[in-house]
């Protein structure tokens, strides 16, 4: 009986969260990185989306987002607008595209409980993301006070080596 | 070349003279020291922009070292200068006979002594010019090499004010004292 109770609690819930969960999704990003990796420790990433579904979303309705592995959660800044963001080393951060799954609450579940068993499989998302780092500026390849050194050695070479022709 | 000159000498001999002697001429001298200033005035700004050091505070620093430097400096100059004199004078000796041959050809009135002595004052101008530029050069490029080593490599770890006196005062230091020796 009991049994029964709670399978009958566990269908109501997955058909609630069935009928919460977004149809049809549409999305429209815009982002941003770090590009100047000498003024910061850290190189941020930040995408805003809106979110476009056939159905009405709940006010709470709740994001997740998983870039690379790591979790992360997306803030709700406004009605159907979400923003994702978190920082790297700027020695870790690579250049390149990066995708951002975003997950519901239903996925997100699912996505836990299938990497318990297995770490590294994957979870199709609700959708995914595109964030472009075109790569930051970490200075100049060479040190202004290395390519003073190495030009006035160049130059102090030329006067020895002239000084000496003169007096051979 | 002052054109006054000791009355118990030829103009010959004076010339002579004035080609081995280690004093310059005051138009020499100003731009020795002169020289010799901007060389040594120009680490302020590396070490005011570059490596921090408070100016107000460093003034008399500045002055100090800047004035010990410049007479350093102009003192290595002129000792570059009196070696190197010697060597020019003796490289260029041919050319110069030659041009200046080739120039005085037509002048018939004049003596084989007067185009002899035209050639040599020729020879010493053409010496005295190129040791002078010369010595300006290989001591700025010198000193400016040891101040950037010595100040980016040698001396980082010490104040910028220590590291503004020892590098300036050794760069130019050691300048003078290696323009005292033969080679």
């Amino acid at each position: 009986m009991v049994t029964k109770y709670i399978l009958t609690i566990f269908a109501l819930a997955i058909s609630g969260s069935l009928a919460q969960s977004c149809k049809n999704p549409q999305v429209e990003a815009a982002s941003f990185t770090s590009l100047d990796a000498t003024i910061v420790t850290q190189i941020a990433y930040i995408t805003e989306f809106t979110l476009k579904c056939d159905n009405p979303l709940p006010a709470n309705y709740a994001l997740y987002a998983e870039v690379e592995g790591k979790p992360l959660t997306a803030a709700r800044i406004a009605e159907n607008r979400y923003q994702v963001s978190w920082t790297e080393e700027p020695s870790k951060a690579r250049a390149g595209v990066h995708e951002v799954h975003i997950f519901d609450e239903e996925g997100w579940a699912s996505l836990r409980r299938a990497r318990r068993s297995d770490p590294s499989v994957t979870v199709a998302p609700l959708l995914a993301i595109q964030l472009q780092h075109p790569g930051s500026y970490s200075g100049p390849w060479v040190n202004s006070e290395v390519l003073a050194t190495v030009l006035s050695i160049i130059v102090a070479y030329t006067a020895l080596r002239s000084k000496s022709m003169i007096l051979a | 070349m002052s054109g006054k000159g000791n009355k118990a000498f030829t103009k010959e001999e004076e010339l002579l003279l004035q080609d081995f002697s280690r004093n310059v001429s005051t138009k020499s001298s100003a731009l020795f020291y002169g020289n010799a200033f901007i060389v040594s005035a120009i680490p302020i700004w590396l070490f005011w922009r570059v490596h921090a050091l408070e100016v107000s505070t460093s003034l008399a620093w500045f002055a100090l070292v800047t004035t010990a430097s410049t007479w350093l400096l102009a003192l290595a100059y002129r000792n570059t200068k009196f070696h190197l004199k010697h060597r020019v004078a003796v490289r260029r000796e041919d050319a110069v006979a030659r041009e200046m041959t080739r120039k005085l050809a037509d002048e018939k009135k004049m003596s084989r002594k007067e185009k002899d002595e035209r050639i040599l004052w020729k020879k010493n101008e053409v010496a005295d010019y190129e040791a002078t530029t010369f010595s300006i050069f290989y001591n700025n490029a010198l000193f400016l090499t040891i101040v950037i080593l010595s100040s980016f490599y040698l001396l980082r770890s010490f104040t910028p004010t220590v590291n503004y006196i020892v590098s300036l005062t050794a760069a130019s230091g050691l300048l003078a004292l290696l323009s005292t020796g033969s080679k």
